[in-house]
């Protein structure tokens, strides 16, 4: 599902250049509930970006799905974001001005392939999954931090991507909630073999992973295998 | 960029002003409403004064045609055959003569030079509405001698001392007052005023009128001879078919119309409301321009952040960009429409309350066409203030933009 090979990333810091990536090989399956963990500044989340088509890399390459997607248009790659992939970050990013079933409705209705029946439909199962179709008129503002996660989920997924990532989903959650998004994560890896790719630096959260995939200076120091 | 998509983006623009900062969106329409009125109220105070000033010189100067003496000659004579031969041709209303003379007026202690206008009251009826702005007293009769009716202007104020006064007067006269009135060649007259008058037309305000009969008394002859004549065309009919028609009769060689004389006097003056307008005009969409850009680039950029995971979520660039662009839309059209509604209501306050000065009184002028091509303008300027910062930020790349 996800292949890397020499991934790399450099930054120019005024003269002194930082490799965030340093030559990751990495594969991960279809159906596996992947954790990225390290200290900061290890590069977890600058490999999320990268697999996530979210970043450039400045060398190697990545498939998904079997496409070597660093050879793909601007375009290209907005269009596979849609189709393909999902993403939950930390800061929850809805669009306040929209509903809850409006934010979760928004990357499907920019999809040709479904009209507003099926919009409506697949918005109203998810939000009813999640247990927060009762709050689906409210907006962003008068949600609580747990309630905004679970709607970034049910937005992630709401085009039943092929890959889900997440980037420390639960980093501005207490524990009773992060455990309440992480238990969310992993149904829905059970239920609908959902290939999920997640950054985290909670050692707690390891019980919910299939695989850690451990980084330190940019490379993978422990492939969980 | 499909119809789905450029639907989402109108979702998205009206969702963002609807739920959005009300207050932002208020002032923003605010600000394109009065760049609106801004933009159209100078040139339609002008163009005010100018339809103002032309009606004034059409009611109470020279008609719709005006005949002039030929050339040499310093009236139009044999008059009242030439006065048949105009009221018989088809699209003339009414002609009607003029013939003034220059006089001294005494009143009490005040002495104020001014010129006397013959005129035949009934016939003058149709060319002027004299007869209506009349304030005090009565209008001329058609055999009246003795009697004079004068403007405002003349008449005075008996409150205002003579040396406070912004142009001369007799002081303060009332109707029924005797006013000694000294022609300039030498006939004098105690007349009694009949009327005094206000038309708001300088000229005319700084006259006094008599009838056609005395004016012959003074002349101690009878008067067939005009200084010029006034000609009202009938409804339906153009003032260059009367000119026309004047001419092949061969009436007088110097015919003009009001287009004619204004072209040439007035045509200046109006040239140079055009010259005002148009820097006037430039400056407004200057600064509606700045000023939205202003507005839509701070707006995009306090979402910057929004507009990275917007993509970063699989929304194209040309959606996020079209969001801002439809915001701008929506909020120039209700600006411009309350900037319609500012300047309508303006306009429809100085109908009833013009801006009145001692030269001309101006009401705003606007015609439909006015309003379609401001509104138009605008509309132009407040897309391009909107679209190029919109342009900028969507196209931004994801990581620099979330980290915003």
């Amino acid at each position: 599902m996800i292949r890397t090979t020499d991934l790399r990333k450099v930054y120019q810091m005024g003269d002194v250049q930082v490799k965030a990536l340093d030559g990751i090989d990495l594969t991960i399956d279809k159906g596996e509930f992947v954790g990225i963990m390290g200290p900061s500044g290890s590069g977890k989340s600058t490999l999320l970006h990268m697999l996530g088509l979210l970043d450039q890399p400045t060398d190697g390459q990545i498939w998904l799905d079997g496409v070597a997607v660093n050879k793909l248009t601007d375009y290209e790659k907005t269009m596979f974001r849609l189709y393909k992939l999902g993403y939950v970050f930390q800061d929850y990013a809805l669009v306040p001005e929209l509903t809850v079933s409006e934010n979760v409705s928004l990357p499907a209705m920019l999809r040709l392939d479904r009209n507003e029946e099926e919009i409506a439909r697949s918005t109203t199962e998810i939000l009813e999954r999640i247990g927060i179709a009762d709050r689906c008129c409210h907006l962003q503002k008068e949600l609580s931090g747990g309630q905004q996660q679970r709607v970034a989920i049910a937005r992630a997924i709401v085009n039943k991507p092929d890959i889900l990532f997440a980037d420390e989903p639960c980093a501005n959650l207490d524990t009773e909630n992060s455990r309440m998004v992480l238990g969310l994560f992993r149904e829905i890896n059970d239920e609908m073999n959902q290939t999920i790719v997640m950054v985290s630096h909670e050692e707690w959260h390891k019980e919910y992973f299939h695989r850690i995939i451990k980084l330190r200076d940019g490379k993978i120091i422990d492939y969980g295998k | 960029m499909g119809k789905k998509e450029l639907k989402v983006s109108l979702f998205l623009a009206w969702r963002s002003l609807k739920r959005g900062s009300r207050s932002s969106a208020l002032l923003t329409i605010l600000i394109i409403g009065m760049c609106f009125t801004n933009m159209i109220f100078l040139p339609a105070l002008f163009s005010g004064i100018g339809q103002g000033i032309t009606k004034q010189i059409v009611d109470y100067e020279i008609g719709n045609v005006l005949v002039s003496p030929q050339s040499g000659n310093q009236y139009v004579t044999d008059l009242d055959a030439t006065l048949d031969l105009i009221n018989g041709m088809p699209g003339v209303e009414r002609a009607t003569p003029h013939f003034s003379k220059g006089a001294t007026l005494k009143y009490r202690q005040r002495i104020l030079g001014a010129s006397i206008r013959a005129i035949r009251p009934t016939d003058e009826k149709y060319i002027s509405p004299l007869y209506s702005k009349i304030i005090a007293g009565s209008y001329l009769g058609e055999g009246d001698t003795g009697e004079i009716i004068i403007g405002k202007t003349v008449a005075g104020d008996s409150s205002v001392r003579e040396e406070d006064e912004f142009q001369a007067s007799l002081g303060g006269v009332r109707v029924g007052d005797s006013v000694t009135i000294e022609y300039g060649n030498g006939f004098t007259r105690d007349y009694r005023v009949k009327g005094i008058y206000e038309t708001g037309w300088n000229s005319a305000d700084s006259t006094g009128y008599v009838t056609w009969t005395d004016m012959e008394q003074v002349e101690g002859k009878t008067l067939d001879k005009a200084d010029y004549i006034t000609v009202k065309v009938k409804p339906g009919y153009s003032e260059k078919f009367v000119k026309d028609m004047l001419q092949s009769y061969g009436v007088s060689p110097r015919v003009q119309t009001t287009a004619d004389l204004l072209s040439k006097g007035m045509g200046r003056v109006l040239q140079s409301f055009a010259i005002i307008n148009m820097v006037s005009l430039i400056v407004s969409i200057i600064i509606t321009t700045i000023v939205l850009f202003i507005v839509i680039t701070i707006k995009t950029i306090n979402s910057r952040k929004q507009i990275g995971i917007m993509k970063a979520i699989g929304v194209d660039k040309e959606v996020i960009m079209h969001n801002y662009g439809f915001q701008v839309i929506i909020l120039a059209v209700f600006g411009i429409l309350l900037g319609a509604a500012i300047t309508s209501i303006l306009a429809v306050y100085m109908t009833y309350n013009p801006i009145v000065t001692p030269e001309w009184s101006a009401t705003l002028y606007l015609t439909p066409m006015d309003l379609l091509m401001n509104s138009l303008i605008l509309f132009a300027a407040a897309i391009v203030a909107g679209y190029v910062p919109a342009y900028q930020v969507s196209r931004e790349d994801i990581q620099t933009a979330m980290r915003a």
